[in-house]
């Protein structure tokens, strides 16, 4: 399994795919931070009059980790894992390394590699977001409210990392599978997208179109992933699920317990069916 | 001595029932150790479906397939005893062709040691730094080539390894495979359309028609199947009538061709003596592999020798 990792290591470090998809985000956040420092301080703003409170100022040190759970976010994810998957295809080189390893370590190291390359470029761009911040407070002469420690600071990224990570996972699933059953990385990633957004769009219209179809709408809305992301990110940065309203009168909020059940199935019943699938095909 | 590959009713079939294609049909065959046996069939013929499931890139539908004695479907292991080269080389374009022998190394768990001096074997030492994407396809062959033997195998299984070669580099390739043959002692399971090649390589040759084995043999035998003697005897038409009444005789210009044996050849000498004609010459006319090859897959025959 190590020997599988280190190639696929070896591979993703150079492609180009790699630097457009995952070390955009330091380099973006390094680039547009700097540009919204120099622009502030050319245009002479004054110093804030009060210091913010000490969770605002944790929340915005560690605003970055919103940006991989957004659904913008999430379609880099499918994008760059798509790629990763259904490369192998495009290239025609499953057929040199499928004989000399057995497959399902080939898609564990696949699923392994590319989420810790994205989740190293996540964490550094979390971290040039804070420090950039930070800096900017400086420069100014912003006060820094009272209580801010590295552990304070440590902890709200780990929440936000948390808070980030079934979305990231569960898109990873998906475009993975995508491309293990189209074979074509186009097709990996426009499938991955549109499966992203029907999901954001139907979390998002649920209560309107339960007026329509109340009982089938209801019972999508508690099966379907959308919902439970959303109520995870409440409860992991808020302590508190999220409550949704339907109009027929019911309202629907989970535990947390209760989400993570239902994003962690469909997590693994994706994966699964992708080691599956793949263990069976047939390369030609 | 253990077989090292053993194909027994070893079929594939795409679709069920009636619309089912089947690509290969019940093929049998067993290569020894230090063999370089010789796969030959035309295009379509189920050739690269057959090694695809001897390297489990695809499942077959029937049969058993032995690797080293072990079948593949308990166990892929002995896949890490085979090194191959399918499709003419398939590489990740991004990577140096040093890289990708090195992607490869780090899948196989080994070191990259063997990486140069493979390189320099199949002459791109000084193209290892060089992208593959900007590799022709006679060089990314030869890097299919070094890949098929980074992991010392046992087995090398190569489909078509001539394919984008120019001579010269065909004939190192021929060169290259009879030495891993004669002093690595490896074995060689190679497809081809160049029977010339295939006829100056192999030790052993199967022909596959339509997904089905039509015939198995040594070359010399597979050459020697079918053949007969071409006599110089004057006058002509006396000899032709003292030997047509005994065998198939033909006229090929001033000779005659006839399908006799060769232990028939003492007789048809006495027969041509005894008509009154002057012997210039008997010698035996070999056809050679591609004609024996055109004649088989074309008429579909079925022969083991």
């Amino acid at each position: 399994m190590l020997n599988a990792f280190s190639a696929e290591a070896l591979k993703l470090r150079r492609h180009r795919a790699t630097w457009f998809l995952v070390w955009i985000f330091p380099i973006g956040a390094l680039i547009l931070y700097s540009v919204a420092i120099i622009v502030q301080l050319s245009r002479g703003l004054p110093p804030s009059p009060v210091a913010p409170e000490l969770e605002s100022w944790l929340a915005s040190a560690a605003n970055f980790w919103g940006l991989p759970r957004s659904g913008f976010g999430r379609i880099i994810v499918t994008a760059y894992v798509g790629i990763v998957f259904a490369g192998e295809y495009a290239w025609n080189t499953w057929k040199l390394i499928v004989p000399h390893r057995s497959r399902p370590s080939l898609i564990a190291a696949k699923f392994a590699v590319s989420l810790l390359l994205l989740y190293a470029a996540f964490i550094a761009a979390a971290l040039l977001v804070n420090l950039l911040g930070w800096l900017n407070d400086m420069a100014r002469g912003n006060p820094l409210p009272e209580g801010i420690t590295p552990g304070a600071i440590a902890m709200a990224h780990l929440q936000g990392l948390a808070a980030s990570l079934p979305g990231v996972l569960l898109s990873a699933a998906i475009a993975a599978l995508a491309a293990i059953l189209t074979r074509t990385t186009a097709a990996a990633i426009v499938i991955g997208i549109i499966v992203i957004t029907l999901e954001q769009l139907f979390t998002a219209f649920a209560p309107a179109l339960s007026l329509y179809l109340p009982g089938a709408v209801e019972a999508l809305f508690n099966a379907l992933p959308g919902y439970h992301l959303g109520n995870l990110t409440g409860w992991i940065l808020d302590g508190s699920g999220r409550v949704v309203p339907f109009p027929n009168g019911a309202t629907i909020g989970w535990g947390w317990q209760g989400s993570l059940a239902v994003v962690g199935a469909w997590i693994t019943g994706l994966t699964a069916l992708s080691f599956w699938r793949f263990g069976r095909q047939d390369i030609n | 001595m253990e077989p090292v590959l053993e194909l027994a009713d070893l079929s594939k079939s795409y679709g069920r029932g009636e619309r089912a294609v089947h690509a290969v049909r019940h093929v049998s065959l067993t290569v020894g150790p230090a063999e370089v046996y010789g796969f030959l069939g035309p295009n379509g013929a189920g050739k690269s479906t057959t090694i695809r499931m001897l390297l489990g890139l695809i499942r077959p539908s029937g049969g058993e397939l032995r690797l080293f004695g072990q079948t593949l479907a308990d166990n892929p292991s002995p896949l890490r005893r085979v090194g191959s080269l399918v499709d003419g080389g398939n590489f990740y374009p991004f990577l140096s062709g040093r890289k990708n022998l090195e992607v490869l190394a780090r899948t196989m768990g080994r070191g990259r040691e063997r990486i140069d001096d493979l390189l320099a074997q199949v002459g791109l030492a000084k193209d290892g730094g060089r992208k593959v994407k900007g590799y022709s396809t006679g060089m990314r062959q030869r890097l299919g080539v070094a890949a098929a033997l980074l992991g010392n195998p046992d087995l090398i299984i190569l489909d078509e390894p001539a394919n984008g070669l120019d001579a010269a580099g065909i004939q190192e390739m021929r060169i290259l495979i009879r030495s891993l043959a004669e002093e690595h002692g490896k074995t060689v399971f190679l497809s081809s359309h160049l029977l010339h090649e295939v006829q100056q390589l192999c030790d052993r040759v199967a022909i596959i028609s339509q997904g089905t084995m039509i015939h198995e043999s040594r070359i010399a035998d597979l050459l020697r199947h079918d053949s007969g003697y071409r006599v110089e005897a004057t006058p002509v038409s006396v000899a032709e009538a003292a030997l047509a009444a005994r065998w198939p005789t033909q006229l090929d210009g001033e000779a005659l061709l006839v399908d006799a044996t060769r232990e028939d050849v003492p007789d048809l000498v006495r027969r041509l003596v005894g008509a009154g004609a002057d012997v210039h010459s008997v010698a035996p006319t070999q056809r050679n592999l591609e004609e024996v090859f055109l004649s088989m897959t074309q008429s579909g025959e079925t022969s083991d020798a």
